[in-house]
């Protein structure tokens, strides 16, 4: 119906929703850096016309409701990308931090430590009787245990902090579950009545979002707008209102296993391979691949070192003899067989032969041979020391703290352990330079330190005689620096380099993947800011659109008053 | 495209940051002098870097055994040297007195001059090079020669035709200094016949003469003769007595290493060197006859010492050029370390040091690019619409 009080009416409405709009942009101006805020506005169509006498009339503006800009395609690809930058950031960091531990482009690395021990080593050779060469070698030794120790007790220590870092990750994930489904529930009943939710589905998005960084997860959303999020197992985070939790433990080989609590009290173990993006896959893969494997690398690398100076060191002697001798590695049972209990090297220890040789007041006295084979226990060694026809008289064996203990007789005596082929003394650890089996435990013979004269440099003749200018064991061991050891047949150098190498190209490609998507998020980021984001020249643009359409308007009340003015004044 | 707030906000964030990043590493470079401060800069070439350092060590150390080496050889050298002088003093003093042109009591002179080279010989056999008796095998800590126990030698035997006589000595000398005792038949027969006479200075003062005893026959201080057979007169025999040298080292080649397969022996076992071991070239023993024939005033024996002492020569002679030879091996291996040694720095460098000017010239570009961003960036940020609004 046309009339005064349409156009009124008309203007009335136009008022309303210029100021809607005016109210909308102030709504965007203020969130111009809210995070996860996709820009609003107001959806106006034209009021229904009604008929009149010419034809259909304008009834002026209405707003239909107020929508927000924004395109879940690109959000999901978004949170898929930065779940796995969150991943790769994560291991760049967890690696770069275990791979400064091997930093060898600064002095004192153990490749350097290395060189070092060898080199006194070769002094040693050069003067077998110097007592500063002997303290050099022991020093030189003693540093590298310990670069070896405390590159070992770092790796604990980053696998230690990387399960701290575990927990709260887990427990902030819950979080974010929690919320989410929450969020679900008030979504569903603001949107009861047919209006869309947007602030909350936005604080939604952005919890998702969240979420996806701590973990790669896949979002669904269903016909009625409610969202799913489950892990890409196809096990539920969320689903609908309803939220699942995740829990961890340490299982006894050290390993972290994620699980997955569902509905009524059951659970299920979610493996680690199954997992893709996020940080928690990284800690969890650090934690318990990477690291471990750098640490079992480590290992070996001890391990072949251990052996092989001990192999050589054990054939040899110092200065001065032994008066009495005790293993450094104990056997579970004395009477169990050598090759099975539970020694670090027993599984050295072959069919073959001790040598003893025994001197008095320093000239050769007597020797003897003691048949050696992995099947004997440490209680029949020593039985065949004391009982043997030579050697019986002049030593006593015995087991001692689970190790093998031999003493002299006659204080006027000293023995030499005199070339051994049957690896024995490497597996007991008597007459060696390194205790200790693996990079952590890795330490030098308290007896060779506490005497450096037990270094031992020289051998022992096939007539029992040594002296203090015998270099040959000094040379031999001088010479591991170039063999070729370990399962790999690799130099101790070549060794750890390969470590370092794999560890930094590891770190490097991961450093790579994190700066590939990070320009991938960073231009994801910009399409979606493309449609969502808040442009303040837009909105203040929008802000005088709106201004002068209100003002309009009003100017429309002010003439439709004039006219009513009018009207009125025709009958005074 | 659509440009928000957000966007053009973060991308000058993240260009700054690109550029901030860029400047701290090379600044850190630079800084440092090292190309790379973490190993995932460039594992390959941190890799690489490892084992040049490795060999770098290594050569390092070899080059020091090179010197160990050096040390040793030379002062064997110089020692034997020492020697090889004596020994043609030596000479020369018995191809004098192997003429008959001296008499008795010139010879025992000479014999005075010998036994100072025996102790000069002996001196010089137990240098010591760093603290270490070089001549001593693995036996470093004590001499190696050393005098050993009084012993009285068999008799050197000059008889004239016809005779038959034989001697044979014994006894335990219990004299202070050594000496040669000179036995001269006087009258012919055996045993309770015939008669000698003893000289103990080459035959300048002689006993009276006493009968061939049966048995033994007493010279003086505890040295006993047996006499055998049917003498003539003017049958001579000498019996010297004396300590002689022993050599108490062992048998062992001193090596070092060279490389990581190649030894070397820097040390000459002073048995076969110099003596000590009673053998034909025993220079101690040459030296002992020697002067055991001065004292007996026996120019022929002397004559026999004399060829024995050639023959030692050319011995040490042959020892001399081959530790000669192994100075030359460690002259040329040390060439050899330090051209190594010149190349393994070099690339050591190329891979692991900043290069300064590539460097500078980075910096340089990044800084420019580092102002040009925050113009821009700072152009842009302060551009709004609301200065145009009134």
């Amino acid at each position: 119906m046309s009339g005064l009080s349409s156009i009124l009416s008309t203007a009335t409405k136009s008022l309303l929703a210029e100021q809607l709009g005016v109210e909308v942009t102030g709504h965007n101006i203020a969130n111009v850096n809210t995070q996860g805020y996709s820009r609003q506005k107001v959806n106006f169509v034209a009021e229904l016309a009604v008929p009149s006498f010419w034809g259909p009339l304008g009834m002026g503006v209405k707003v239909e409701g107020i929508e927000r800009a924004f395109d879940p395609f690109i959000t999901a690809r978004l949170n898929e990308k930065n779940s796995l930058l969150a991943d790769y950031q994560t291991r760049a960091a967890v690696l770069e931090q275990v791979a400064a531990y091997f930093n060898e482009t600064e002095s004192g690395g153990l490749n350097d430590l290395f060189s070092q021990f060898f080199a006194s080593l070769n002094d040693l050779a050069d003067n077998p009787s110097g007592a500063g060469e002997r303290q050099t070698v022991l020093a030189n030794a003693l540093t590298l245990s310990e670069a070896f120790n405390s590159r070992a007790d770092q790796l604990v220590k980053e696998r230690m902090m990387l399960l701290q870092e575990v927990g709260p990750t887990i427990e902030q994930i819950n979080r974010y579950t929690a919320h989410i489904a929450e969020l679900t529930r008030q979504i569903v009943e603001t949107e009861a009545n047919g209006q869309a939710a947007n602030d909350l589905r936005d604080k939604q998005q952005l919890e998702i979002s969240e979420l996806a960084k701590l973990i790669g997860v896949s979002t669904y959303t269903a016909g009625d707008g409610t969202i799913s999020i489950s892990l890409p197992n196809g096990l539920p985070l969320v689903a609908g209102v309803q939220s699942f939790n995740l829990t961890y433990q340490v299982n006894p080989s050290d390993k972290v296993e994620l699980i997955w609590q569902g509905p009524g009290g059951t659970s299920e173990i979610i493996p680690i391979d199954n997992l893709s993006g996020g940080k928690l896959t990284a800690l969890l893969q650090c934690r318990d691949e990477i690291i471990p494997s750098y640490q079992q690398e480590l290992d070996q690398l001890a391990q072949d070192f251990i052996l092989a100076v001990n192999r050589q060191h054990s054939q040899g002697v110092g200065l001065e003899l032994f008066s009495e001798i005790k293993g450094t590695y104990q056997v579970t049972d004395p009477a169990l067989p050598l090759s099975a209990a539970g020694l670090p090297f027993g599984d050295q220890i072959v069919t073959g032969s001790l040598n003893i040789s025994i001197d008095r007041d320093g000239e050769p006295l007597a020797s003897g041979t003691i048949a050696i084979n992995p099947s004997l226990s440490l209680n029949d060694v020593v039985t065949s020391i004391n009982t043997h026809a030579v050697l019986g008289a002049y030593l006593t064996a015995s087991v001692e703290d689970n190790t093998l203990k031999i003493e002299i007789n006659f204080s006027s005596d000293s023995f030499a352990l005199a070339g051994d082929d049957s690896q024995i003394l490497v597996g007991l650890g008597i007459n060696t330079l390194f205790t200790g089996s693996n990079a952590y435990t890795l330490d030098v013979n308290a007896w060779v330190l506490d005497n450096p004269n037990l270094l031992a440099a020289g051998q022992v003749d096939a007539d029992g005689s040594h002296a203090v200018g015998d270099n040959r064991n000094a040379l031999a061991l001088a010479a591991l620096e170039d063999a070729a050891v370990g399962p790999k047949k690799l130099t101790f150098s070549d060794s750890y380099q390969q470590l370092v190498m794999s560890l930094g190209l590891e770190a490097q490609n991961a450093g790579d993947q994190e700066s590939f998507y990070q320009g991938l998020v960073e231009q994801l980021t910009q399409m979606r800011d493309a449609v969502s984001g808040v442009s303040l020249d837009e909105e203040l643009t929008n802000l005088v659109k709106f201004q002068r359409a209100y003002q309009a308007a009003a100017r429309l009340v002010s003439v439709a008053d004039e006219l009513y003015q009018t009207l009125l004044a025709l009958r005074r | 495209m659509r440009v928000t707030m957000a966007t053009i906000f973060s991308s000058i964030q993240n260009n700054l940051q690109k550029l901030a990043e860029d400047l701290q590493r090379i600044n850190a470079s630079i800084a440092s002098g090292r190309k790379y401060q973490r190993i995932s800069e460039s594992p390959v070439d941190v890799g690489a870097l490892l084992g040049l350092n490795k060999d770098a060590n290594q050569t390092s150390q070899y080059e020091r055994n090179l010197e160990t080496a050096k040390g040793w050889i030379s002062a064997t050298l110089s020692a034997l040297q020492n020697i090889t002088d004596i020994v043609q003093a030596g000479s020369a003093l018995a191809n004098q007195m192997a003429t008959g042109t001296y008499n008795a009591s010139q010879r025992q002179a000479a014999a005075q001059q010998v036994q100072g080279y025996i102790e000069e010989v002996m001196q010089v056999g137990n240098t010591k090079f760093r603290g270490e008796h070089i001549l001593a095998g693995f036996r470093t800590d004590s001499p190696p020669f050393v005098e050993g126990d009084w012993q009285v030698q068999q008799p050197v035997m000059h008889l004239k035709s016809g005779s038959s006589g034989t001697a044979v000595s014994g006894g335990v000398y219990t004299g202070s200094s050594s000496r040669t005792y000179l036995v001269e038949v006087v009258g012919e027969g055996g045993t309770g016949v015939g008669t000698y006479k003893v000289s103990t200075d080459g035959g300048q003062s002689w006993t009276d003469p006493v009968v061939i005893p049966a048995g033994v026959a007493a010279l003086g201080d505890g040295v006993e003769v047996t006499f055998g057979g049917t003498w003539q007169a003017g049958d001579r025999f000498s019996i010297s007595v004396y300590r002689p040298i022993e050599y108490q080292g062992d048998n062992h080649d001193f090596e070092i290493a060279l490389g990581s397969t190649s030894r070397m022996v820097i040390n000459e076992v002073g048995s076969s060197a110099v003596g000590g071991d009673q053998d034909k070239l025993d220079l101690f023993q040459i030296l002992a006859q020697f002067k055991g024939s001065l004292e007996a005033n026996d120019p022929a024996e002397v004559g026999v010492s004399l060829e024995k002492l050639k023959a030692y020569e050319a011995h040490v002679t042959s020892i001399l050029a081959k530790l000669g030879a192994s100075l030359d091996r460690v002259a040329m291996k040390e060439e050899v370390y330090a051209n190594l040694k010149d190349e393994l720095t070099r690339q050591i460098s190329d891979r692991g040091d900043t290069d300064l000017v590539e460097a500078a010239n980075l910096l340089k570009t990044k800084e420019t690019a580092y102002q040009a961003s925050l113009l821009s960036s700072s152009k842009v940020m302060s551009m709004s619409l609301m200065d145009y609004l009134s």
